[in-house]
């Protein structure tokens, strides 16, 4: 607000040469941002009406709405939807879940035992492909230490086929991800306990309250901004992901972990059907719109 | 620890139960933490050890904590194989220092410009350029690859740092624009009441004072490249020219047997820049990233 209204001054004094090329410095960047995703945002939507094959050498034909058409009556649209929204917003469940346990178990850690914190972070430095590759090994029907560990304990009488198993294969991606993106909720939920008010906490403890229940009522109202900011924006790079879901399963078996990207991918860059790939873009797109408004809204209204 | 959530009015009353109720409080956190720092970091063990077996013992029904016979002829395999995987680090780190940089660049300038400009569009602009950077890359990779295609730059690294732009610029602008909102206007005031000219208080007053932003800003792009596995897919066809996740996905899978041990000594090759990267960004990156979200850092 001071800000707005300094820079407003500011303008004014120095009447009207108010340093045009200031301004034009954002034009490198806009016009690499046009480059590479409005054109293609553009393009996207114009493709969806046409009917085309990358692979058949002739020119777009548009066909109007049929690609949405089909796209409704598609089995494997439906799957897809249910397979996003199951990866999405259960890897983000979770993990912010365990993300605010773990901030409130580290919260006093001083001292040198900080190192701790650091340790937990860890699974997130792990390179997406990497970490496709560790799961994979250990969720391996025949050498997986999961299977050996779960036999071992007398869990499981049998080994599961995780990762080729229609029921399993999806959860499994999930903990994949989960495992990964842990230590970022972490991380934000402890910089947000951080900035609980010394007060509030001094006043509750003169009142008595201790333990779990300081840290319900008093703390995590506190960190419910943190939370929404955060789980949106996890819920928007998941809704994208591609390279854990793709190097674990492929979208196997059959579609059981096919999310949106992979099946564009699929459909684009298998069988090369652009127009109908563009369809379930478009698709995806206003709803991701959604969410990417809401996050700015959300932004917006802090500021 | 425990002299940190103990004020002296805790005393006052029934001190030994207070006490008893303390420890087992204690106690079952810390219990919380090792369960956490073993799921944490248990598979990276898995994978570093692994890494360190014969091929044999490395797929065992009843595998080993650690190897029973310690090798580092995976390691070997890796230089020497027929695996160009030298080639594939090289190209990843290539591509993705240089998308670093020109990212690094291009959001300096307009991360400024969306801070500091005076132009009608800016608040809308920096909205777009906040948005932009959720679309889903899958869905611009089809016009995209039309796009390269046409300019010849499909299967180079230059094509390839294109399509690592659209994520780095957008990120970028908006991650540096929160820099150098944080830098107080007084600051450049007070420069220009000493008479520096415009272009000198960004270089030499401004820009200094975002260094950690701008490295951050750089990291993160490096990260994200090093990361991305849809592009170099997509984009590259041969394998002379791909990259890291790239090149371990087409060579690690789709084969009758796979190779776990390689492909575990390849991983861990392939974590530890990213590490060392991620080490040394966290806490700001988590304040870029949620921008402003978790007060008072």
């Amino acid at each position: 607000m001071s800000g707005a209204s300094s820079t407003r001054r500011f303008s004014r004094k120095r009447g009207p040469e108010h340093r045009p090329w200031l301004d034009w410095m954002v034009l490198p960047g806009l016009v690499a941002v046009g480059l590479v995703i409005a054109y293609p945002v553009v393009r996207t939507f114009q493709l969806a009406t046409t009917d085309y094959n990358a692979l058949s050498g002739m020119d777009p034909r548009p066909v109007g709405a049929e690609n949405f058409q089909k796209l409704v009556d598609d089995p494997i649209f439906w799957e897809a939807l249910r397979n996003t929204a199951v990866y999405t917003f259960g890897s983000v469940a979770v993990s912010a879940l365990l993300g605010v346990l773990l901030a409130l178990l580290t919260e006093n850690l001083v001292g040198r035992s900080r190192i701790l914190k650091t340790l937990l972070l860890t699974p997130w430095a792990v390179p997406f492909v990497v970490v496709a590759f560790l799961f994979r090994y250990m969720f391996d029907e025949q050498t997986g230490v999961v299977n050996a560990v779960l036999l071992q304990t007398g869990v499981i009488d049998e080994a599961v086929p995780w990762l080729v198993s229609s029921t399993w294969a999806l959860p499994a991606v999930v903990a994949a991800n989960v495992w990964t993106q842990t230590p970022f909720f972490f991380l934000v939920f402890s910089a947000a306990l951080a900035a609980v008010p010394n007060e509030v906490i001094e006043a509750a403890r003169v009142d008595r309250t201790r333990g779990w229940t300081m840290a319900y009522r008093i703390k995590l109202p506190y960190l419910r901004n943190a939370a929404l900011v955060a789980s949106l924006l996890m819920v928007i790079s998941n809704f994208n992901d591609f390279a854990k879901i793709w190097a674990m399963t492929e979208g196997g078996p059959g579609y059981a972990s096919t999310t949106f990207v992979v099946w564009v991918y699929r459909l684009a860059f298998t069988s090369f059907d652009l127009g109908y790939s563009s369809a379930i873009g478009v698709v995806w797109l206003v709803l991701l719109m959604v969410f990417a408004i809401a996050y700015v809204r959300l932004l917006r209204r802090e500021a | 620890m425990t002299a940190v959530s103990s004020p002296a009015p805790a005393r006052q009353r029934t001190p030994v139960r207070r006490r008893a109720q303390k420890r087992v409080g204690t106690l079952g956190r810390n219990i919380g933490i090792g369960v956490a720092l073993f799921f944490a970091l248990s598979p990276l063990y898995w994978m570093v050890t692994t890494s360190l077996k014969t091929d044999l013992e490395a797929t065992r029904q009843d595998p080993s904590l650690w190897p029973e016979e310690l090798t580092a002829s995976n390691y070997h395999e890796l230089i020497n194989g027929n695996l160009p995987f030298g080639s594939f680090a090289l190209n990843s780190i290539i591509t993705a220092l240089a998308a670093a940089v020109i990212g690094m660049v291009l959001s300096a300038l307009g991360g400024y410009a969306l801070s500091r400009g005076t132009f009608r569009l800016r608040e809308p602009i920096s909205y777009l350029v906040l948005i932009a950077q959720m679309l889903p890359l899958v869905v611009l990779l089809g016009p995209l690859y039309l796009l390269l295609l046409n300019a010849k730059l499909v299967n180079t690294l230059p094509g390839l740092v294109v399509g690592y732009i659209s994520f780095a610029v957008p990120f970028g602008m908006w991650l540096m624009k929160g820099f150098f909102d944080a830098v107080p206007r007084e600051v450049e005031e007070a420069a220009r009441v000493d008479g520096y000219p415009r272009w000198q208080i960004l270089f030499r007053v401004v820009l200094p004072l975002t260094i950690p932003g701008l490295l951050t800003t750089g990291t993160f792009v490096f990260i994200e490249s090093w990361n991305n596995l849809i592009y170099p897919l997509t984009l590259i066809n041969t394998m002379d020219k791909q990259t890291l996740p790239g090149g371990l996905i087409l060579s690690f899978t789709g084969q009758f047997k796979t190779d776990w041990a390689g492909m575990m000594a390849a991983s861990c090759v392939t974590t530890i820049p990213l590490l060392v990267a991620f080490f040394a960004i966290q806490r700001s990156m988590v304040r870029g990233l949620t921008a402003g979200a978790v007060a008072g850092e």
